[in-house]
């Protein structure tokens, strides 16, 4: 839902640039990058070289080559605070949860990609159908009283249960409320089973959202692990960039495919 | 004997009257906020239509969402025996109905005698779904009747694999900024509402004749994907098959009547 940019150099991050986008994902590379080149103060040519993840990732039409960001992530990750072992990400359409082993290689690892509970997604489709923006509501979910419990895990039948509560009578707020837990806790169930190894840090767009992150805390019993004060919407960008000043391009297709074999022996749900 | 059945789905309510075994009319109006509303408008209009009056029916059944309140009818019972009565009261060789409804998707068995056997629903998830093909739709500018006719014209479909509605909707988007052609699109997420339906056809386990109802049977192109994943023809209705739950609530009312009648004679005949 958005495209992401960060530049770095040989002593750490110079800018990140990030772009909610509706459009096709190649034209949203190509501007993000151009914004983020702009704050950082340089030219193209000046990149040495330029790696590319995500969903949209093999549509960057500038990139050297595209890296999964599970590998982006564990990359950054290491970096920002090496005493992280359980990394939770969750972004508009993604939803993993991965170990990093004491040897600081990547874990078990468990993706949901077939069902939109628990993403980001889940709540712009509510945000959407209450008519308050996520931004608004995202900030009170946290300071509601009475808050009801949803249900469904599908959007779409969360959707006409929120319909329905606010027809009950209940605030828009309190229900927004209700669908933040269901989404919180919808992620503690995927982190749990997967096993929770402190320290657990979370990154994507939803690690943003205060309440979300709040209840999650909660229920897991834990203070997620501070990166560094990055952003956690570019974490994937800048384990990029890192593994493009390690010179990692030459061989990602194999890193790609090798990362595609896990996933799929291990925890795809 | 003048019986009537109402349906309320989770967006269209349809209501059919019939009398003596002979289906006398029916109608669907799009479902508003309160189910009872949805039921009175529909009934109201039907009733008009046909000349007639609530006094004359001699019962009424409500099925559907919100089917307890509706406070016309005499009694009420579950969609899916309502779909299956409907079915196979109008196609008696009928044994799997396939019922695909706004927010709801059901694989109902049916025995000789048009009762219901086993059923297998989605609950959790929304795909398979009407919902889901009102999604694509909307993602791909039409409108959800014209997906089924446009997904005919398709040469060379596109393969989707995720489920998920919401997900299926920015591969969708994804695909039409790509320039694909749009009944490849539409092609594809009629496959892949097919396969999500048909995992609930293979659990209850397919017998045939099959009949597909509910609005999703409106759509060409979902069906006849459907008829290539069950081997075999669906039958055909005369009737829009939408107004299968309507037909089978009325119907499930006659018998209501003469089991009550049969009753008082003496004879149990309620099955």
């Amino acid at each position: 839902m958005s495209a992401k940019a960060a530049i770095i150099d040989d002593n750490g991050l110079l800018a990140f640039e990030i772009l909610p986008y509706t459009g096709y994902p190649q034209e949203a590379a190509a501007e993000v990058t151009k914004n983020a080149l702009a704050r950082a103060g340089v030219i193209r040519s000046g990149i040495s070289r330029f790696l590319s993840t995500g969903f949209g990732g093999k549509a960057v039409p500038h990139s050297d080559g595209v890296v999964p960001d599970t590998v982006c992530l564990q990359r950054a990750v290491k970096k920002l605070n090496p005493h992280v072992k359980t990394v939770v990400n969750v972004g508009g359409h993604s939803f993993t949860v991965f170990h990093i082993e004491d040897t600081g290689g990547l874990g078990e690892s468990a993706i949901t990609d077939m069902c939109t509970a628990g993403m980001g997604m889940f709540l712009e489709v509510i945000s959407a159908a209450l008519e308050v923006p996520l931004g608004d509501i995202a900030g009170e979910a946290s300071s509601s009283g009475k808050t009801p419990f949803i249900d469904n895990q599908c959007p779409v039948f969360a959707e006409s249960e929120a319909i329905s509560l606010i027809n009950e009578g209940y605030d828009k707020r309190d229900v927004f409320a209700g669908v933040t837990s269901a989404v919180a806790n919808k992620i503690a169930g995927l982190v749990r089973r997967l096993g929770v190894i402190e320290e657990v840090a979370m990154v994507g767009g939803v690690a943003k959202n205060r309440p979300v992150v709040a209840i999650l805390e909660k229920n897991l019993g834990l203070r997620f692990a501070d990166l560094g004060g990055v952003d956690p919407q570019v974490v994937a960008a800048y384990g990029a960039a890192l593994l493009a000043r390690e010179g990692c391009s030459l061989d990602s297709q194999r890193l790609s495919d090798s990362t595609a074999d896990r996933f799929r022996r291990k925890g795809t749900l | 004997m003048l019986t009537a059945g109402c349906d309320i789905g989770a967006l269209t309510t349809k209501a059919a009257v019939i009398r003596d075994d002979v289906l006398l009319g029916c109608e669907v109006v799009p479902s508003r906020a309160k189910a009872v509303q949805s039921a009175a408008d529909v009934m109201d209009r039907l009733l008009a239509r046909m000349g007639l009056s609530y006094g004359q029916l001699d019962h009424c059944i409500s099925t559907g969402y919100g089917r307890n309140l509706v406070t016309f009818a005499n009694s009420n019972m579950s969609e899916i025996s309502c779909h299956a009565r409907g079915a196979h009261w109008l196609i008696p060789s009928v044994r799997t109905v396939i019922d695909g409804g706004g927010q709801d998707c059901k694989a109902i068995r049916v025995s000789e005698q048009g009762r219901l056997v086993d059923f297998r629903m989605n609950t959790k998830c929304a795909a398979g779904t009407g919902k889901a093909l009102e999604l694509m739709a909307r993602s791909l500018g039409v409108d959800v009747s014209e997906l089924g006719p446009l997904s005919l014209r398709s040469k060379d479909p596109v393969i989707m694999n995720k489920p998920c509605c919401i997900l299926m909707q920015i591969e969708v988007k994804r695909l039409v900024f790509e320039g694909k052609d749009r009944a490849d699109i539409a092609a594809g997420a009629n496959d892949m509402v097919a396969r999500e339906i048909m995992h609930l056809v293979r659990d209850v386990g397919q017998e045939n004749d099959i009949a597909v109802t509910g609005g999703v049977a409106n759509n060409a192109g979902l069906v006849r994907c459907l008829e290539g994943y069950l081997g075999v023809a669906s039958v055909r209705f005369d009737v829009d098959p939408q107004l299968m739950g309507a037909i089978g609530a009325a119907v499930l009312a006659a018998e209501r009547c003469r089991g009550a009648v049969a009753d008082r004679s003496g004879n149990s005949v309620m099955q």
